[in-house]
C-alpha cells in the first residue's frame, strides 16, 4: 500500500488535535520550588499557602476565561540552592507550566535565577531581598526581563532601617553570615553614614544557630553602642535577646523583617518587649485597604488562627504579609497577567506583567511594573513597628 | 577586672562546660569498644525537644527532663545493639559505626521534624531566667551561665569518682584496657558496654537540655555543630580522659570566646578546628592523653 505525504500529514494532525485541544482546555499550571520543610518553612510553606488560597479563589469565581488554575509543581528544597537548581530543572521540564514563583531566600533564588532567565517564562519573586536578584548587572542596568518581584529588597529595608537608625550616633549591626545578611548589612551600613555621615558603625556577623554570641555582643558594648540592629532569621535573633539580658546589654533594638518572625517570639517571650522593626505597611493599618482585609479573611478561613496568623483573630500576625501575603499577591499578578494579556505564551505574559499598574496586592497596596523597573515594593509600602506585651500578647504597633 | 574580658571568660567557661559534658559522653563509649558515638548531636536534640514536648503537655519541668533522659537513655542501649554491635561483629570494615551512629543520627533529626515539626520550638527556662543574675567581685553574673557551669562541673567530677572509687568503675577501666580479659575475669562486659552507651546518651541529653537553656530555642538540626566542638574537646583533652575532656571543653570554649571577642568574631567558630589540627600534629595523644602503644 502507498501511503502519500499528504494523507501522512492528515494523520499526523489528527494525532496532534487531542493535545492540543487538551492544552486549550486543560488547567493553566504554575510551579515553584520553596523550603517547605526544614528549619526555615515558615517562609517556604507560607508562600505556599498564600499559593493555594490565590489559585482556590480564582477557581471559584470561574477561573481565567474558564479555565481552572491549578499549582502543578510544588517542590520542596529546604532552602538549600542546589536542591533548588534541581526542582527548577524539572519544573522548566514540564512545558506545561506557564508562570513561577521564586524559592524562599536569596540563596537559592540566585541559585536558579540564570536558569530561568534563559527560559523565559514569567517568574515572581515573593520574598528573597538580594537586588543582585532582579538587576544583576548593577541597579542603573536594566532587570532581567522576565523576573519581577514584590519581596521587601535589601535597598529599599535597609533605607527604612537607616532612618530610624540615624538618630543615634552609635550602631550595632549584628548580621548573619550569608548573602542576605552580608548584603543587607552593607546597604544599611552605606545608608546610616549617607544620612550621618558622623555616625559609628560597628558590624558584626555570626553563624547561623549559633548558641551563644557573647563575642559578637560584647564587641557591639564595648564600642559603646546606642541601638543595635539584627539582620539574620527569628530563631537567632532569640539567642541574640536573651544573650543580651544575661549580659545585661541594655540597647535599642532593632531587627530585619526576617528576624521579626514567630521563632523570635516564641524563643525570646517577654524580652521581645520594645524590640522594632521594619516590615510590610499594609497590615498595620487599620482598618486594612481592602486587598489585605480580603487575604487575612481567606487565611482564617482555610487554616485558623495558626502560628502563621496568630492567636489574635482580629489582628494577625505582621509577619503574616512576608511569609504567606507575598505568595498569594505572586499568584495573583501571574493570573492577572494571563487575564490581561488573553494567553499563557510567555512573551505575552511577560509584556502584560511589564505593564502591570497600580495592582491591588494584599502586602503591596499598588504593584507597578515598567520594563525598567521590575521592583514592586517601595518606601512608603514599609512601617516601623515597635513590639509591645499586651496581657499575654506579643502585638506590633506601627510607630511610623 | 575589664567587664569585656569577664564576659567572654564566663560565657566560654560555661559552654565549654557543656562540650566537656560531650567530650565525656564520646569518651565512655570510646573506653569501652572504641567507638565514638556520632549521633550524640540528635540525640542532644532529642533529648531537648522531648522536654519541650512533655513540658507542652503539663508535665512539670524537672519531671519531662527526667522523662526525656530516660528515652534518650533507652535509645542508648538501642544505638548500641543495632548500630554499633553489627558494625564490631560484621568481618568486613571496621568503620561501620561511624557511618551507623551518624545514620542513625540523621534518622533522629528526621523523625524530629516529622513529628514536633522543623521550626525552632522554644525551650523552657528550667531554673532561672535569662534575666536572673548575681554580682560577683563587682560583675554581672548571669545564673544561667552558673547553673550549666555548676552541673556540667558536678556531673563530670561524680564520673571521675565513680571510675576511680567503685568497683564498676574498676570494672570499666578493666573493659577499656582489654575486654577480653575482663571476660575472663567474670566481668559482665556486655552489660558494661550497654551501660556506657546508656550513660554516654544521658550525657548528651543533659547537654542538649542545657545549652538549649542559653539559647531559648531548639530545632531538628541542633546539635550538630555542638557535637563536632565536643569531638574537638576529646581529642584536645586526650582521647579517653575525663580530665581531659574537662580541660579540652573549657579551652575550647574560652579561646573560642577570647578569639571572637579580641580578634573576629569570624574567626570564633573556626579556631577550635584549628586547634584540633595543632593538637593532633604536635600532641595527637592530647593533653592528657597517653601515647598509644601496640605490640607486634
Amino acid at each position: 500500500m502507498k501511503i502519500s505525504r499528504r494523507s501522512l500529514t492528515l494523520g499526523a494532525a489528527a494525532l496532534a488535535m487531542p493535545s492540543l485541544a487538551r492544552a486549550q482546555s486543560g488547567t493553566i499550571k504554575f510551579g515553584f520550588t520553596a523550603a517547605l520543610t526544614g528549619p526555615f518553612n515558615e517562609f517556604g510553606e507560607g508562600i505556599n499557602r498564600g499559593a493555594q488560597i490565590a489559585v482556590e479563589e480564582c477557581n471559584k469565581t470561574g477561573g481565567i476565561n474558564g479555565r481552572m488554575v491549578e499549582l502543578a509543581e510544588v517542590l520542596d528544597d529546604q532552602l538549600v540552592p542546589d536542591r533548588a537548581v534541581q526542582n527548577l530543572r524539572r519544573i522548566l521540564d514540564n512545558r506545561e507550566i506557564v508562570g513561577l514563583m521564586c524559592p524562599s531566600g536569596s540563596g537559592p533564588t540566585l541559585a536558579i535565577a540564570d536558569m530561568i532567565q534563559a527560559d523565559g517564562r514569567p517568574i515572581i519573586n515573593p520574598q528573597a531581598q538580594t537586588p543582585a536578584i532582579v538587576y544583576p548587572h548593577g541597579l542603573d542596568k536594566p532587570p532581567r526581563p522576565n523576573l519581577f518581584s514584590i519581596s521587601i529588597g535589601n535597598l529599599v529595608e535597609s533605607e527604612k532601617l537607616a532612618a530610624a537608625l540615624s538618630q543615634f550616633g552609635r550602631v550595632g549591626i549584628l548580621h548573619e553570615s550569608t548573602g542576605y545578611g552580608v548584603t543587607g548589612a552593607d546597604l544599611v551600613r552605606k545608608a546610616i553614614i549617607g544620612r550621618k555621615p558622623g555616625a559609628r558603625v560597628t558590624v558584626e556577623s555570626y553563624n547561623q544557630r549559633a548558641q551563644d554570641m557573647t563575642a559578637q555582643l560584647v564587641r557591639v558594648q564595648r564600642a559603646n553602642a546606642e541601638a543595635m540592629l539584627v539582620i539574620g532569621l527569628g530563631a537567632d535573633f532569640a539567642v541574640i535577646r536573651r544573650n543580651m539580658s544575661r549580659l545585661n546589654i541594655n540597647l535599642a533594638l532593632f531587627g530585619a523583617a526576617g528576624a521579626v518572625t514567630v521563632p523570635y517570639i516564641e524563643g525570646a517571650g517577654d524580652l521581645v518587649a520594645g524590640t522594632r522593626a521594619v516590615n510590610h505597611a499594609a497590615f498595620g493599618h487599620r482598618p486594612m485597604h481592602g486587598a489585605a482585609q480580603k487575604f487575612v479573611d481567606l487565611y482564617r478561613a482555610k487554616f485558623g488562627t495558626d502560628r502563621w496568623y496568630g492567636p489574635d483573630a482580629a489582628n494577625p500576625l505582621i509577619s503574616l504579609a512576608g511569609t504567606v501575603g507575598s505568595g498569594y499577591d505572586c499568584i495573583n499578578l501571574l493570573i492577572d497577567a494571563i487575564r490581561r494579556a488573553g494567553s499563557t505564551a510567555a512573551p505575552d505574559m511577560v509584556r502584560a506583567l511589564d505593564q502591570t499598574k497600580d495592582y491591588e496586592g494584599a502586602t503591596v497596596r499598588r504593584i507597578s511594573f515598567t520594563p525598567q523597573d521590575h521592583v514592586a515594593l517601595k518606601l512608603e509600602d514599609l512601617g516601623t513597628y515597635e513590639m509591645l506585651k499586651r496581657g499575654e500578647r506579643v502585638v506590633l504597633e506601627l510607630r511610623d | 577586672m575589664d567587664d569585656f574580658f569577664f564576659s567572654l571568660l564566663l560565657a566560654g567557661i560555661s559552654v565549654g562546660a557543656v562540650y566537656a559534658l560531650i567530650a565525656l559522653g564520646l569518651n565512655l563509649t570510646f573506653w569501652t569498644t572504641k567507638t565514638l558515638n556520632f549521633g550524640q548531636g540528635s540525640l542532644m536534640m532529642l533529648c531537648a525537644m522531648l522536654t519541650v514536648f512533655l513540658s507542652s503537655q503539663g508535665l512539670a519541668a524537672a519531671l519531662a527532663v527526667l522523662g526525656s533522659l530516660v528515652l534518650v537513655a533507652a535509645l542508648g542501649m538501642f544505638i548500641e545493639r543495632w548500630t554499633v554491635r553489627p558494625a564490631l561483629t560484621s568481618s568486613g570494615g571496621s568503620m561501620g559505626w561511624v557511618v551507623s551512629t551518624l545514620g542513625f543520627g540523621i534518622f533522629l533529626q528526621g523523625m524530629a521534624a516529622k513529628y514536633f515539626g522543623s521550626q525552632a520550638m522554644a525551650f523552657p527556662d528550667l531554673v532561672f531566667t535569662a534575666q536572673d543574675f548575681v554580682t560577683l567581685f563587682g560583675q554581672y553574673v548571669s545564673l544561667q551561665y552558673l547553673v550549666v557551669l555548676a552541673v556540667a562541673v558536678a556531673l563530670i567530677l561524680t564520673f571521675e569518682i565513680f571510675v576511680r572509687c567503685t568497683v564498676w568503675g574498676h570494672a570499666v577501666h578493666a573493659v577499656s584496657l582489654d575486654p577480653e580479659l575482663a571476660l575472663v575475669q567474670g566481668i559482665p562486659v556486655r552489660r558494661l558496654i550497654l551501660g556506657s552507651f546508656m550513660l554516654s546518651s544521658i550525657l548528651a541529653g543533659v547537654a542538649g537540655v542545657l545549652i538549649a537553656q542559653i539559647g531559648g530555642t531548639v530545632d531538628p538540626a541542633f546539635g550538630f555543630d555542638l557535637v563536632l566542638l565536643g569531638f574537638v574537646a576529646a581529642v584536645l583533652g586526650g582521647m579517653g580522659s575525663s580530665l581531659g575532656a574537662l580541660v579540652g571543653g573549657l579551652l575550647v570554649g574560652v579561646i573560642s570566646k577570647l578569639v571572637g571577642g579580641y580578634v573576629s568574631t569570624a574567626a570564633e567558630h573556626g579556631i577550635a578546628f584549628a586547634l584540633l589540627m595543632l593538637a593532633l600534629a604536635v600532641r595527637p595523644q592530647g593533653l592528657f592523653g597517653r601515647p598509644e602503644v601496640s605490640k607486634a
